[in-house]
């Protein structure tokens, strides 16, 4: 068992040639002197987790850090996995990583937590809390909270309908922006009626089909709330297919360029931003903090924030990068 | 009891009876019957000119795709790349007009610009397309794999040019015309672009030679062959023309969406296989027509159409469409098979 192990590290070693450049494994696990950190976001070129990377190199360069960043090319366990256990070899001071999966991760990580390495989870998380010091993660549930909040507002009082789409039945991110939203509603724009969550695929030409249908089927229709990029697009096009850009209010999810760029046109009314930046920062401050020995905070919530085309030029730094 | 008992028949059957044997006829009253049962049920909101409009909006992408893979399916082939060559067209499309525009913004372009980007993504969807074609037809390696291959390749370079991520600006001007633009009495331009190709596909594959050769190639590649037909030709020319009416799908949907939706298009290949299938077209090769594509196409769109407008449960949506899809294909079969028993 212990020699299939090694040979599975020693195996993950050989597809990482030439990211394992520091002397490799003193025993006795991460020493002050080392100052190396790692990043694992959970999917390559996407505007979210480069801007998270670049908040969390700067905070690692304030504080004399060195920050080494390694994506799989699908948000896939199997892609990712390999990646974390061939850090073993490299035994960076403290890893950052945003699991692709909330069980199947949990064997890579503990390996390498019980090598010494301080574990920092940001954006998603383990269901196993043994693991990391530290999760760092926008509440997803909020954002709906906030996108409710941003619809009630956008409708000013009007009575009428909303429809909600989600990506995937079992996508527990989106589900819980929906839900969310749905819980909001009622608080805070009781003259709203949710017509229910529908589900997309994460497919854009899914999306129109069942705005245009909710046009069809409910003449009352005031809003809808797309719970990520595909979603939204997909929404603004069926909108703008159906003659009702402006009327029926559009609030998406996320602040890729192409949905900014969407919003400073009027496809959509507001979009709810994480702050992938600042759960950078946070990481990196708190891995710091655990690899130091100093005091860790074991779970912390990213902010959200609305944009809507009057303020965004204010807000610009929430929006997503797709370079530093 | 076998198809060589019965001798053929040349005796001239009346346009009922033929009519009842087409391999058109039952599946297009299915796509009839769906329509009345939702009418009945939603009169108010499923029998309106909005929602129609919207329904042929929405499939005309998918219908583009779906008649070049009629051509492939009726060869014996299949094609898998067309999803990832229509998002790659797409993109290079986009990408050309933002180089070709001051400051890498399209969203002003002219004419001129649209024009280019129009012949790129057609040039980009009949490169794979011809890269397809000379795999399977000079390489001899299985379509299934050769387009499996392709598929990832697309998707791949599509993302290179971007770094992964969709590209921002889309000409206004071609979101206006081709995107929503409608012709005289509310038809949507994207309707006709997708009827105009249905249209002249359809006679290509019914009255010309390159029709005839197709069928041949399907029924007996070697007949074929003996016959004196360019099999590695022909079929080479029938990939690249799949790949070409992909590329002019990949512009469709830029000029729907605004958008390269790179992480979108991942079941466009089977809704195709699924719509031609379901329109009478043989997985083996041989026999096929386009108009049973096009109500093949239509079935699925207007079961997602009613289930939503009715107000049906999702998960019962997925359960219904896949169970219609394969009921569909099992009656034409059994049909088929009582029809050569007699």
């Amino acid at each position: 068992m212990l020699v299939l192990a090694t040979g599975a590290l020693v195996a993950g070693c050989g597809g990482q040639i030439g990211q394992n450049n520091d002397t490799p494994a003193q025993t006795g696990g991460a020493t002050p002197a080392n100052k190396n950190l790692d990043l694992v976001v959970g999917v390559k070129n996407e505007p979210f987790y480069i801007s998270m990377q670049c908040g969390a190199e700067a905070a690692a360069k304030e504080a004399g850090y060195t920050i080494t960043t390694q994506a799989p090319d699908k948000f896939d366990p199997t892609l990712q996995a390999p990646i974390v256990t061939a850090l073993g070899a490299k035994k960076p001071a403290a890893l950052l990583i945003a699991p692709t999966d909330d069980k199947t991760m949990a064997p890579q990580m503990k390996q390498i937590k019980d090598m010494g390495v301080k574990v920092i989870e940001v954006d998603t998380a383990l269901q196993d809390t043994g693991i990391a010091v530290s999760s760092i993660s926008s509440d997803n549930a909020q954002g709906g909270r906030l996108a409710a909040q941003t619809m009630a507002k956008l409708t000013s009082g009007k009575t009428g309908s909303v429809l909600v789409l989600d990506t995937k039945a079992g996508t527990s991110t989106t589900a819980a922006r929906a839900k969310g939203f749905e819980e909001e509603l009622k608080n805070s724009a009781p003259n709203l009626k949710s017509i229910g969550i529908q589900f997309t695929e994460n497919e854009p030409s899914v999306a129109a089909q069942k705005v245009t249908a909710a046009i069809s089927s409910t003449p009352d229709l005031v809003g809808v709330f797309a719970t990520n990029l595909n979603t939204g697009e997909g929404a603004a096009t069926g909108l703008r297919s159906a003659g009702k850009v402006g009327q029926v209010q559009l609030v998406g999810f996320d602040a890729s360029p192409s949905e900014v760029e969407g919003l400073r046109a009027g496809a959509f009314q507001a979009l709810i931003a994480q702050d992938p930046g600042m759960i950078g920062r946070t990481g990196v401050q708190q891995a710091i903090a655990a690899v130091e020995g100093k005091s860790v905070q074991r779970n912390i919530s990213a902010p959200l924030v609305a944009l809507t085309k009057e303020d965004m030029d204010k807000k610009a730094e929430f929006f997503y990068k797709t370079k530093c | 009891m076998t198809t060589l008992d019965g001798l053929p028949t040349a005796e001239r059957r009346s346009l009922g009876a033929r009519l009842l044997s087409a391999n058109t006829f039952w599946i297009a009253l299915v796509l009839l019957a769906l329509i009345v049962v939702f009418s009945a049920i939603a009169p108010e909101s499923f029998l309106t000119f909005f929602n129609f409009q919207q329904l042929f909006i929405e499939t005309a992408v998918l219908l583009v795709i779906a008649v070049g893979m009629t051509f492939v399916i009726i060869t014996g082939g299949i094609d898998l790349s067309v999803g990832s060559v229509l998002i790659f067209a797409g993109m290079i499309s986009a990408k050309t007009m933002e180089w070709m525009s001051p400051g890498q913004d399209a969203s002003n372009a002219g004419w001129g610009v649209i024009t280019a980007g129009l012949v790129v993504a057609i040039a980009g969807g009949s490169l794979w397309g011809l890269i397809n074609g000379l795999l399977v037809a000079r390489a001899n390696i299985p379509p299934l794999i050769v387009t499996l291959g392709t598929l990832g390749a697309a998707l791949g370079v599509a993302s290179l040019l971007n770094d992964g991520t969709n590209v921002r600006t889309v000409p206004l001007e071609l979101r206006d015309s081709l995107g929503f633009g409608t012709l005289e009495g509310n038809i949507p331009n994207l309707v006709v672009v997708a009827v105009v190709i249905t249209v002249i596909f359809g006679l290509v594959l019914h009255t010309t030679r390159f029709g005839r050769y197709t069928f041949a190639i399907g029924s007996n590649p070697e007949a074929a062959r003996r016959a004196g037909i360019g099999v590695t030709r022909h079929l080479t020319n029938v990939y690249l023309l799949t790949g070409f009416l992909a590329g002019i799908a990949g512009f469709m949907s830029l000029a729907y969406f605004q958008s390269t939706t790179i992480s979108g298009h991942t079941t466009d290949n089977l809704n195709a296989i699924a719509g031609v299938v379901m329109g009478g077209t043989s997985l083996f090769g041989g026999i096929g027509t386009i108009l049973g594509t096009v109500i093949g196409v239509f079935i699925p769109a207007v079961l997602q159409k009613g289930f939503n407008i009715i107000g049906v449960q999702p998960y019962w949506q997925m359960i219904a469409v896949g169970a219609v899809l394969v009921a569909a294909v099992w009656f034409d079969q059994q049909r088929r098979r009582s029809q050569n028993k007699r």
